[in-house]
């Protein structure tokens, strides 16, 4: 392993910066940035090799959530059947039920799950999105690595939703009373999927040295 | 070279390279580490054990220094993958209705939402509450007892790099808030019990988060080398 490591780097010993530096994101090892054609020197995988497109697939990712969304926020959500109505009811129409009913922590939980961790998210990835490429003003001062990692962190949490509609959906089905999940959650479920892969293509050596 | 190292009992706070001006050649990389939260250059030191390793800027944990780390991973994953088991062979939630009891766990959750053709959802469901946690817990499984008896250093590389590909795919913890929220949501309406997997489940869940915080796969890649470079 130590022979084959100075046989790549034994002839560059020069001293290196801080900018060349990079994180592996799978082993987490120290890697110099080659530019094109990054490889880990620890684990072999490819590191951010697209570099004809740094940002577009991102871009792509991004705005398949976004179009996922709008239908998640109209069609409903869960569809209780009972004594021969249909009820629909959407995320938003959800958390108003829930905050009428009383149960007030329950409706935060949801309107922070299923509105504001989305929107939240969709706003940092454009906004990292645009200043990779754009300068946006004076924006020096804001750590944008804490911003990925902010949106890395809560992307899962909006998942909730899809999950309440699973459990009632497999909890509640007798002649008399029905749950169904709605066309939304699937809406739903495939659009944290894609902000999720947004997230995780987006390129992190982008913000390098702009923080 | 500016290495401050503030020794605050049992957190060792570690902080290098904050003026770049000095010089770092290409053979010290091993010795460096590079912040997951805010992207911060740090030089490891070597801190004792039981200790971790903060990062200055943002005070995020950046390695540990566990000398059991393997027998506790192992015995860990170990008791993780039977309650992963007891939580699946079990109810997690019964109600009564006008008389019916009806009772869910994650497996019957699925069938039920592929029954009425909610194909996308059923698949996000089996995969992130079950197949990837099942998966996660046989990998520490494999991955400890190969690196306890110092076996197919291959194969430990796979299932490193494969593991880091899963770990930010589990969603059990999630899974577990999605419950609580679906109990409050039906508590008016129905008469509830809880599972016994709800507490297996629950038990399973602070596993997980207590080996996913505690078991970083960085350090697990520095262990492999360690053990795999001395007997040869």
């Amino acid at each position: 392993m130590e022979d084959k490591r100075r046989d790549i780097y034994g002839a560059k010993m020069n001293s290196l910066e801080e900018e060349q530096l990079i994180r592996c994101p799978i082993c987490e090892a120290v890697n110099r940035d080659e530019g094109k054609k990054n490889i880990c020197r620890r684990c072999n995988s490819k590191i951010y090799q697209h570099q004809k497109f740094q940002t577009e697939k991102s871009w792509a990712f991004l705005i398949t959530a976004i179009i996922f969304y709008i239908p998640a926020n109209l069609y409903p959500m869960l569809v209780i059947k009972q004594f021969g109505n249909e009820d629909g009811s959407t995320i938003l129409g959800g958390v108003i039920v829930l905050w009428e009913m009383g149960s007030y922590p329950v409706a935060l939980v949801i309107l922070f799950a299923s509105v504001f961790v989305p929107l939240l998210k969709f706003l940092l990835l454009l906004y990292l999105l645009i200043s990779v490429n754009y300068s946006l003003g004076n924006d020096s001062k804001v750590d944008k690595h804490t911003l990925y990692y902010i949106t890395e962190i809560i992307g899962p949490w909006s998942m909730i939703d899809v999950f309440v509609v699973a459990i009632l959906a497999g909890l509640i089905h007798l002649s008399s009373m029905e749950m169904v999940a709605g066309a939304a959650s699937t809406a739903f479920a495939l659009s944290v999927f894609f902000t999720i892969m947004a997230a995780h293509s987006f390129d992190s050596r982008l913000i390098k040295g702009r923080k | 070279m500016p290495l401050v190292v503030y020794k605050n009992f049992p957190y060792t706070f570690v902080l290098l390279y904050q003026n770049m001006k000095t010089k770092i050649t290409s053979d010290q990389l091993d010795e460096l580490i590079i912040c997951h939260k805010c992207h911060t250059l740090h030089k490891k030191v070597s801190i004792t054990n039981g200790s971790k390793a903060l990062c200055k800027s943002c005070k995020g944990v950046l390695y540990h220094r566990d000398d059991s780390l393997i027998e506790k991973g192992l015995a860990l994953s170990i008791t993780g993958l039977i309650l992963f088991i007891l939580a699946n062979a079990f109810p997690l939630i019964k109600v009564d209705i006008l008389g019916q009891e009806q009772v869910i766990s994650i497996l019957s959750m699925v069938v039920r939402l592929v029954e009425s053709e909610y194909y996308i959802v059923a698949l996000f469901v089996v995969y992130l509450v079950f197949i990837f946690p099942l998966m996660i817990f046989l990998i520490y499984i494999t991955l400890f007892f190969l690196l306890k008896t110092t076996q197919k250093e291959q194969v430990v590389e796979e299932l490193l790099i494969l593991l880091s590909k899963i770990v930010p795919w589990n969603m059990s913890d999630i899974f577990l808030i999605s419950i609580l929220v679906s109990l409050v949501k039906l508590m008016g309406m129905l008469e509830i019990h809880i599972g016994i997997s709800f507490w297996t489940l629950t038990l399973f869940v602070i596993i997980d988060i207590y080996m996913t915080r505690s078991i970083h796969i960085g350090e697990l890649w520095k262990i492999k080398e360690e053990i795999y470079m001395e007997p040869k």
